[in-house]
């Protein structure tokens, strides 16, 4: 129970100008966990979230570039100028704010499957 | 199918500044894309070009209502919790939007009006009207009594049965057995 209100009040406090993006939706999430672990280029983040999904979630090129234009105007994403940039290739990469947010977000779902868990066992929280 | 040229011109859809923002990258991607769909079977290709096709058109709607002060629709972040505000203020695109369709509106009465002077007075003189006996009636009160009829029906075969709404009532309020 402590640490519960713990966690609750932790994610209370964090940047109040981001807290109306959340809770992210999936292809969100999955475009900035595929930008996590390295920076990409569009086609890169496009077979990453089709195969982090198991194949549901497949995205268009519209939608990923709606999505990564967000990302960028809010600054949670930033481009790096590729040395082959004859192709039109522009690889991205997470912000530190964009890092720290995706943290909060999988803490707020690290909770909400705890608590689940639980309820699901039949204990209170 | 949707070639290289045919997304290009698509892409036009989108406002000029996402164009030159993202435009040769979507492209690029695009074509990457495809020559992977290349190799799969004709259902795959399919899906893949009307999922394309669908995402440029929504996309470049969602562009297009940002780029008119409508903000962000929340197909990628959801929209804010739902709760009301009492600061509630409408985007600016709405009162663009409402004074479109009013001088539409405007415009189509005073087009009417126009049509209606300019159409010269041929009705020809209607004369006596006698009153008409109507099935229309008949037919209502038929029905109405058939429902009627259906519901009794049913309510007592439910009262039969012991379980109408008496007796549902009944065992709700009696004290427990």
């Amino acid at each position: 129970m402590g640490s519960l209100w713990l966690n609750m009040a932790w994610y209370d406090m964090s940047s109040e100008a981001t807290m109306e993006f959340f809770p992210l939706t999936e292809p969100v999430l999955l475009i900035l966990l595929s930008l996590a672990g390295q920076p990409r280029h569009g086609y890169s983040i496009l077979k990453d979230v089709e195969q982090m999904s198991d194949g549901r979630v497949v995205l268009s090129t519209g939608t990923l570039y709606g999505a990564l234009r967000r990302l960028l105007d809010e600054d949670w994403i930033e481009r790096i100028e590729e040395q082959d940039s004859s192709r039109g290739r522009q690889a991205y990469r997470l912000t530190t704010r964009g890092r720290r947010n995706l943290q909060v977000e999988v803490g707020r779902m690290k909770q909400l499957t705890r608590l689940a868990s639980l309820r699901i066992a039949g204990k209170q929280a | 199918m949707l070639t290289l040229s045919v997304y290009r011109h698509l892409l036009l859809l989108y406002p000029e500044s996402h164009r030159d923002r993202f435009g040769e990258e979507m492209v690029s991607v695009f074509g990457e894309m495809q020559a992977e769909a290349t190799g799969m079977g004709t259902g795959a290709q399919i899906g893949f070009y009307a999922r394309e096709t669908a995402g440029l058109m929504v996309g470049a709607l969602r562009e297009h209502w940002r780029s008119l002060g409508g903000g962000s629709i929340g197909l990628l972040f959801p929209r804010r919790r739902v709760t009301m505000h009492s600061a509630f203020r409408f985007p600016k695109a709405t009162a663009v939007l409402m004074t479109i369709i009013l001088a539409g509106v405007m415009v189509a009465i005073k087009q009417g009006e126009a049509i209606v002077a300019s159409v010269p007075h041929v009705s020809q003189p209607v004369g006596t009207i006698h009153p008409v006996h109507s099935v229309l009636l008949g037919g209502i009160v038929q029905g109405i009594v058939f429902f009627y009829a259906a519901g009794m029906i049913g309510w007592a075969i439910l009262f039969a049965m012991r379980r109408s709404g008496v007796h549902r009532l009944a065992e709700t309020s009696g004290a427990p057995k």
